[in-house]
């Protein structure tokens, strides 16, 4: 460790010994992994184990089954309805925040930074207490009166993903959308004052113009992590409720394809790639413009 | 519009208490659902109880899953800092190689969805016959977290003045020593946060540790099992123990990190 740890000494060979040992691990344990998985996306199963020659075998399936392709655009649907909500709820949120000053902009900062942290079963558990058939959310329903039996609507199918991961994800939403609005010099708001433009007007031709790629950003953010989610569709899903990542990770378990199951894995990080590239060139494009 | 300007902070702090509201509203069931029984799927309000509370420390296998937990987390802490240190250090060297292709891959199990960094682990230890074990877990979680811990540190790094660093060379000192007494000092709180968050984020991680696992389980990983049954007062005990530990943890590291690295580290994303 230390060697590394050292700036690079004055011996020749130090620097060597130095790029050798930061690139150990990186390399070892993270880029030949990934390789190998992409490597295992062109082999296929026979009889229960792996057969090690080269194939298209399993793009093709995915192309060509009738099951997976339907359930990949289901889930990326899902996704982005999922992207798009939590930017609607974040913005009045990160927008409200930045009107706010001192030390209660700062403490309403960390109530939306901890459920960051807090533990992501535990907050699927919360919410799905809250939309079973016997939940909070239908007991409250029968108790105004708007239905008199419980709704099925949000209990173990799509629906119940969606709500879910619109509740957990929001907060991962707040923070690029808050950081985009902080940065708008209040110059230009002013300026727009002065030029005789009403607030309403201001807000929607300067600061909602300008917030775009934070906007953006945070939802290719909020996309790229519902689309690898597993659990919260394995939770609160149900029978009806299956996503592209569920599949997935079942070929690892009781479908017992591992190529196959590589193979979706490899289409996914293509999606998740292409959403983050999307919001970083817009937020780019944009960034420069101003 | 006049009537649109003032409506229109009413109805923004009207939003903001919605989405509190759902945001810790769902939290709040299991954690008061905790303090009384529940016979047959229905919560009984008559009289609160600990009962769930006691029960868990006799539980063994939610004990032996905090314990593993725990070693998980304290593993991946040490290796994560440690290498993280290292390689922003590498980063900021003037000799170093192929820096962005080398950030690059730090940030890569960061950026790709847990379910893809756990695979390609999963598939990586099978290849090399690396038997799963609490081991694979570490590494799992190292990896992971590795990417936030090397950013809040280099953050810091760049942060410094250059000319200390030079002001301790001309006066003699070796690079060994620069770092020992110029370096090290300065970094400590940012590597103090980042290992706290560190810890909170190998806490929660579920999704690389139920792909890297052997028999053991961690501390989520065994709650994953547990909901998967039911809703009990015992995993709501458990559940509100575990809220009210990470809330702390993320409290303390907000301390260390706050002003001004926190918010420019999430920025990446």
């Amino acid at each position: 460790m230390s060697e590394r740890a050292a700036p690079a000494g004055p011996s020749a060979l130090a620097p060597w010994l130095a790029t050798i040992a930061a690139y150990v691990v990186p390399l070892g344990f993270v880029l030949a992994p990934m390789a190998l998985f992409l490597v295992y996306s062109f082999f296929s199963v026979d009889h229960g184990s792996i057969v090690f020659s080269p194939t298209i075998a399993n793009y093709v399936r995915f192309f060509t089954d009738p099951v997976f392709l339907p359930i990949f655009w289901r889930t990326c649907l899902l996704c982005f309805t999922v992207a798009l909500l939590c930017v609607l709820f974040a913005f009045p949120v990160a927008y409200f925040l930045t009107t706010l000053r001192g030390r209660s902009r700062y403490m309403l900062l960390v109530l939306l930074l901890v459920p960051l942290l807090m533990s992501y079963v535990i907050k699927i558990y919360a919410v799905r207490s809250i939309l079973g058939g016997n939940g909070m959310l239908n007991r409250a329903l029968l108790a105004t009166g708007l239905i008199d039996k419980p709704s099925m609507l949000f209990v173990f199918n799509l629906n119940a993903v969606l709500l879910t991961l619109t509740v957990l994800l929001i907060p991962f939403a707040v923070l690029p959308i808050f950081l985009s609005l902080e940065r708008i010099p209040k110059a230009l708001r002013h300026a727009s004052a002065d030029l005789g433009a009403t607030n309403a007007q201001t807000f929607w031709r300067v600061t909602v113009p300008l917030s775009l790629p934070g906007t953006l950003s945070a939802m290719s953010f909020v996309f790229v992590l519902a689309i690898g989610d597993f659990l919260t569709p394995q939770m609160v899903g149900g029978q009806s409720g299956f996503t592209f990542g569920r599949i997935i990770y079942s070929q690892f378990g009781t479908a017992f394809n591992w190529p196959f199951g590589a193979a979706l894995s490899v289409i996914l990080a293509a999606v998740v790639i292409l959403a983050i590239r999307l919001g970083g060139r817009l937020e780019s494009k944009h960034g420069g413009a101003k | 519009m006049r009537f649109a300007d003032r409506a229109a902070p009413a109805l923004l702090i009207t939003l903001t208490l919605f989405v509190f509201v759902l945001l810790y509203g769902p939290l709040m069931v299991p954690i008061v659902s905790s303090f009384f029984t529940v016979s047959h799927g229905a919560v009984d309000w008559s009289q609160p109880t600990t009962s769930a509370y006691v029960a868990l420390t006799q539980n063994d296998s939610v004990l032996s899953a905090l314990w593993t937990t725990l070693i998980v987390g304290a593993g991946a802490v040490v290796l994560s800092v440690a290498l993280g240190t290292g390689l922003a250090l590498y980063y900021a060297s003037p000799h170093a190689k192929g820096r962005n292709f080398l950030q690059f891959i730090i940030f890569l199990p960061f950026l790709m969805p847990p379910i893809i960094t756990g695979l390609a682990l999963l598939i990586f230890f099978r290849q090399v016959e690396f038997e799963r074990s609490l081991l694979t877990i570490i590494i799992g979680h190292t990896v992971f977290v590795l990417a936030l811990v090397y950013r809040t540190i280099l953050t810091r790094l760049q942060s410094l003045s250059g000319s200390l660093v030079e002001a301790s060379y001309d006066l003699g000192a070796s690079s060994w020593q620069t770092f020992r007494l110029i370096l090290l000092p300065n970094l400590s709180s940012a590597m103090v946060g980042a290992a706290i968050l560190a810890f909170a984020l190998s806490f929660d991680e579920t999704m690389i540790t139920l792909l890297v696992t052997g028999t053991q389980s961690t501390l989520p990983v065994r709650l994953w099992a547990m909901m998967r049954l039911g809703f009990t007062p015992d995993i709501n005990a458990l559940v509100a123990l575990v809220l009210l530990f990470t809330t702390v943890l993320c409290l303390v590291a907000v301390r260390y990190l706050m002003p001004a690295s926190a918010i420019s580290g999430s920025d990446d994303n």
